[in-house]
């Protein structure tokens, strides 16, 4: 809450609140589906639909320019709310997670992988230098502020990362809790594995991504709670100097060797 | 410093009805049997909120709210075992769902960015959440599985 001045008063918004509240009753009542997909299990979540329902508003007269603009800062509090929840649980359980501690430290290293498989398409199918800002994170708010920092606002790399932010934004909480029910279910990897991935660094994706699991394997709650809180705290504290030491470096040299080789045929 | 505090309290008690209320049809959980659980985690977020203000440390508040969560449910915090049964009856995904819905309010401003974006953009941009979700799961897995936790 940096500007905490500048969000005096957000709590007389009324419509706001109130549309919010219809949100979250209407979807609670609709409730959570399951949708068999081959094998695997695709979870659709009341807060997915709150989610689209949100966005909808946007566009018809119940929701003027006003409430969306002062929605932004509230998302910061309900997140806190919502990490203060992920405290309680992880506290009980913390010899548990510190037991996972390698694995929730050398997961962190899993976000490097994405480069390996985004970078090569993204040259393939013809970007330039956008393709760098694009793969070398999932870029978050503070990926964005490195790239913008070393090559500026209106460079390709610029370019690139706030199209990877704005999709992020937009798509990122539906597309991993979708994505995360539906690999945990199909594929033989462990859900506590795919907890630790879920902490990705944003609280809505980690929210999206770690209820999918809840929802499916209701069983190991606390624990998938436990370490993708945990996972999601590491990668919003070390995300950073990952991307700076190993993740923009490394990509620069991937996409230098990439278009070297390609120019050479 | 004062409003700052009233300021927070309101809106957290908003997201915080909103969120018993989701509570209450979703899982079945009455408001007042959650409100103590809620009442606690409002509390945390609040000393959150106020020792980022008062430790000049750059250092987020959402991190002390973390660490101040984990703390006082650890087994020997006295009074823990308490916090651990009222914050039991706030269910994780009944928060969840308001945030979404303030989310996609605040969104819907970029949304015709969303969609200028163009097709390569969008298969680029899922490969790279893909790749990072499941990078880290494979590597979460193997070290996990080596470590005999599963």
């Amino acid at each position: 809450m940096q500007d905490g001045n500048a969000a005096m008063g957000l709590w007389k918004d009324w419509r706001l609140h109130a549309i919010v509240l219809a949100i979250v009753i209407v979807t609670e009542l609709i409730g959570t589906f399951r949708i068999k997909v081959g094998p695997g299990v695709v979870l659709l979540l009341p807060m997915l639909y709150a989610l689209g329902i949100g966005i909808i508003l946007y566009f018809t007269p119940a929701v003027k320019e006003r409430q969306s603009v002062n929605a932004e800062p509230i998302i910061v509090l309900g997140v806190s709310l919502l990490l203060a929840k992920i405290g309680v649980i992880i506290g009980p359980s913390l010899p548990e997670v510190i037991a996972a501690g390698p694995a929730l430290l050398l997961q962190e290293l899993g976000h490097l992988v994405t480069i390996l498989i985004a970078l090569p398409v993204a040259i393939w199918l013809g970007m330039k230098r956008e393709a760098i800002g694009m793969t070398h994170s999932i870029g978050r708010e503070p990926n964005v502020g490195l790239i913008m920092d070393k090559y500026g606002m209106g460079s390709p790399e610029g370019r690139g990362v706030m199209a990877m932010y704005i999709f992020g934004t937009v798509f990122g909480a539906v597309f991993l809790g979708l994505l995360s029910g539906l690999l945990a279910t199909i594929t033989p990897l462990s859900p506590l594995s795919f907890a630790l991935a879920s902490g990705v660094g944003s609280g809505s994706m980690m929210a999206a991504a770690s209820g999918s699991l809840i929802a499916a394997f209701p069983d190991l709650e606390t624990q998938i709670v436990a370490l993708s809180g945990a996972s999601n705290l590491l990668s919003l504290s070390s995300g950073l100097w990952v991307s700076i030491f190993i993740a923009l470096p490394l990509t620069e040299k991937l996409y230098g060797w990439m278009t070297r080789k390609k120019e050479g045929y | 410093m004062l409003k700052n505090i009233q300021e927070w309290v309101l809106l957290l008690v908003i997201v915080g009805v909103s969120g018993l209320i989701g509570n209450w049809i979703g899982y079945d959980i009455f408001p007042l049997s959650a409100l103590p659980g809620m009442a606690i985690l409002i509390g945390i977020c609040l000393a959150g909120f106020i020792l980022k203000e008062i430790i000049p440390l750059n250092f987020p508040s959402i991190a002390y709210i973390s660490i101040i969560g984990v703390v006082v449910s650890m087994p020997w915090f006295p009074g823990s075992d308490k916090v651990v049964e009222w914050t039991t009856q706030v269910q994780l995904l009944a928060l969840t769902t308001p945030i979404l819905a303030y989310a996609g309010i605040a969104i819907g401003r970029s949304w015709s960015d969303f969609v200028k974006l163009g097709w390569r953009t969008l298969i680029v941009a899922s490969l790279v959440m893909i790749g990072t979700f499941l990078g880290s799961a494979v590597i979460a897995e193997i070290i996990l599985r080596f470590q005999g936790i599963i």
